[in-house]
């Protein structure tokens, strides 16, 4: 492994999210064309500049294009700091409101995700560890390590079709049922909850599998340890021998996988969002990618990475905390 | 040339060998695999209709004639799965070929070498790993024209640093194996014993994450399309899932039992295929993962 120290990890993050920002300012100007060269053809061969070389100067001025490369550049990465990412060429809303307002949907079956997944995966790595070797504990990890191989919106389109469209057990589209008046909150707290259910369980399954894998395999470690032979001699009773001295070690790997595991989370509920219809900030990017609303992509791009940059960043600062190992300097 | 020929059936006697060892899942992901690709292969003789030519009326359940029926637009659906064959298990190969041979050769150099090279190496690993690639992949993909080039460079761009960290360190622990220092000390020169030495032990390496990165490549590509993000004039699987779901009301007319489901089996069973020989594959390379598994 390397070698490397807080400082090492800050400033690699930091690249990370500068070459985000590079490739967010250059890629528009990578582009062919020009955006003032506004040609129109009435008839064949007739084409007709509908801006004037005046006028055409004078928007390339107020935008700043006249300027040197790295002055727009200063200037965007100060606008982006300032939290001003555009406007929204199809919403004609600020790109910050248009996407602060789809984004609880994002993070609620995210954050559902992460907590089915890891609760799930745990109890099942625990229930697989016990049984080791046992068939129900191969059928298990068999299924679940093929599940982990299918995307996630593949699975949610297969979850679609069985559960909303042939059983009709569930809502096809939406967060929430349309034109719905709700009595009190519990009842619109149900109706969410039914409608958050199926993209949840979907994102979930894809990392359920990690945390499940993760889980047996440190259960497994972990019982061979001395101090569960300890525990054992001392007849405390398998429960909790079982609980509290083998969970309790083992949890801490899940933990940081859990942390890394967000941002998989939130580059997969793009698509899922999108399967399911759900109002989220994915499904905002499909609409804005077909309306080609440029500005929009780029600063949900722009959201997804910092806040996936950011999670991660905190996950491996906090693990650094919790176990010192990993801060000295392994061996090759 | 002749030892060119000579390694290339090495390497084919090396995957029969590998084969006789798999597992049932592993045989059965060959087989899949092998299917996909006889029918990307001979896709023109297979199908019986041009997969962009309207050969029927719109929406026809399958039947007679069209064995999988017809899209919205009355063209062959069986036709577009074969060619669509030919797009996932190219951009699959292409991606996996050159950013496991590229990164590769990349980390066996770093790690051979050492020194600022190496640094510099792991530095590029480091930050290329850090980065969210499906957030990155979108808004490149959004801006580039979508042509198949660029999404197989973007997601070369992307996939290139796990082969080469892997390859790299294998590199790096080969380089102080006594065998590899006595014949360093008998004169034999870097590109002789990377040739000779550490090229053997690190091609079956490179081999597993080529198939990892194919996968890889091939859902990202599906994933892509289905956003609306893939080239309109290819007939790929993603873009049948794009088409198919933007039709209104799909989910209230059994059309999805036609239009949708194939591409939507035909990924899967390819998905699962490279997975199960992915994991055999591991497992016959690295013995500790072996040990890991059985424990």
């Amino acid at each position: 492994m390397k070698c490397k120290g807080r400082k090492g990890v800050a400033l690699q993050y930091a690249t990370a999210l500068f070459l985000i920002l590079v490739l967010n300012f250059f890629l528009p100007r990578m582009m062919p064309g020009d955006p003032f060269l506004i040609l129109s053809a009435d008839a064949e061969n007739e084409v007709i500049s509908v801006l004037t070389e005046e006028q055409r100067q004078y928007f390339i001025s107020y935008y700043g294009l006249d300027r040197p490369v790295y002055e727009q550049f200063a200037n965007y990465i100060f606008s982006v700091a300032r939290g001003d990412l555009g406007e929204s060429i199809y919403y004609k809303v600020p790109v910050v409101e248009a996407i602060w307002t789809r984004l609880p949907w994002t993070a609620l079956i995210v954050v559902g995700a992460t907590l089915i997944s890891t609760i799930a995966g745990i109890l099942l790595g625990l229930f697989s560890a016990r049984r080791r070797e046992k068939a129900s504990d191969k059928l298990l990890m068999v299924g679940l390590i093929s599940f982990a191989e299918i995307p996630s919106f593949l699975l949610g389109l297969i979850i679609l079709l069985a559960f909303s469209v042939k059983l009709k057990a569930f809502p096809l589209a939406g967060a929430m049922t349309p034109f719905a008046h709700y009595s009190s909150y519990l009842e619109a707290s149900w109706d969410i909850g039914y409608h958050a259910v199926l993209p949840m369980i979907t994102l979930s399954l894809t990392q359920l599998t990690g945390i499940y894998l993760l889980t047996r395999n440190t259960l497994v470690t972990v019982m061979t340890k001395d101090y569960i032979r300890t525990a054992r001699a001392k007849g405390i009773g398998e429960r909790l021998v079982w609980n509290r001295h083998a969970l309790h070690n083992a949890l801490l790997p899940v933990i940081t996988r859990v942390g890394f595991m967000i941002g998989m989370l939130m580059g997969g509920a793009v698509l899922v969002e999108n399967v399911f219809s759900y109002p989220g900030v994915g499904s905002l990017l499909r609409s804005s990618v077909i309306a080609r609303d440029y500005p929009l992509i780029q600063g949900i791009m722009l959201v997804m990475a910092v806040s996936i940059l950011t999670v991660n960043y905190l996950v491996e600062i906090i693990y650094e905390r919790m176990d010192p190992r990993t801060a000295s300097c392994e061996a090759v | 040339m002749i030892i060119d020929l000579n390694s290339f059936i090495s390497i084919l006697n090396s995957i029969r060998g590998a084969v006789e060892r798999f597992t049932t899942a592993g045989k059965m992901g060959v087989v899949g695999l092998l299917f996909m690709i006889f029918i990307a292969v001979f896709a023109p003789f297979v199908t019986f209709y041009e997969p962009s030519a309207i050969s029927g009326r719109s929406l026809e359940p399958p039947g007679p004639v069209h064995i999988l029926g017809t899209d919205e637009l009355g063209m062959d659906i069986w036709s577009q799965i074969c060619y669509g064959a030919r797009m996932s298990l190219a951009i699959g190969l292409a991606v996996a070929l050159i950013s496991g041979v590229g990164g590769g050769f990349l980390g066996l150099m770093a790690g051979y070498i050492g020194g600022n090279w190496d640094k510099a190496l792991l530095r590029t690993i480091d930050l290329t790993m850090a980065l969210p690639s499906f957030p990155l992949l979108i808004v490149i993909a959004a801006f580039l024209n979508p042509s198949i080039a660029n999404v197989i460079l973007v997601l070369v761009f992307l996939s290139w640093a796990k082969p080469a960290r892997v390859v790299r360190s294998q590199a790096l622990s080969m380089k102080k194996q006594q065998y590899i220092i006595s014949a360093r000390l008998h004169g034999a020169g870097p590109s002789y014993i990377i040739r000779k030495h550490i090229m053997p032990e690190a091609m079956p390496l490179i081999f597993v994450s080529i198939l990892n990165i194919s996968s890889y490549a091939i859902v990202a590509e599906s994933g892509l399309a289905f956003l609306g993000l893939g080239d309109p004039t290819s007939k790929s699987w993603g873009m049948m899932l794009h088409y198919a779901t933007s039709f209104r009301s799909i989910y209230f007319t059994p059309y999805w039992q036609w239009w949708l489901m194939p591409p939507l089996i035909a990924l899967i069973l390819l998905l699962l295929s490279l997975a199960f020989i992915g994991r055999d594959m591991e497992r016959i390379v690295d013995p500790r993962l072996r040990l890991k598994g059985d424990s």
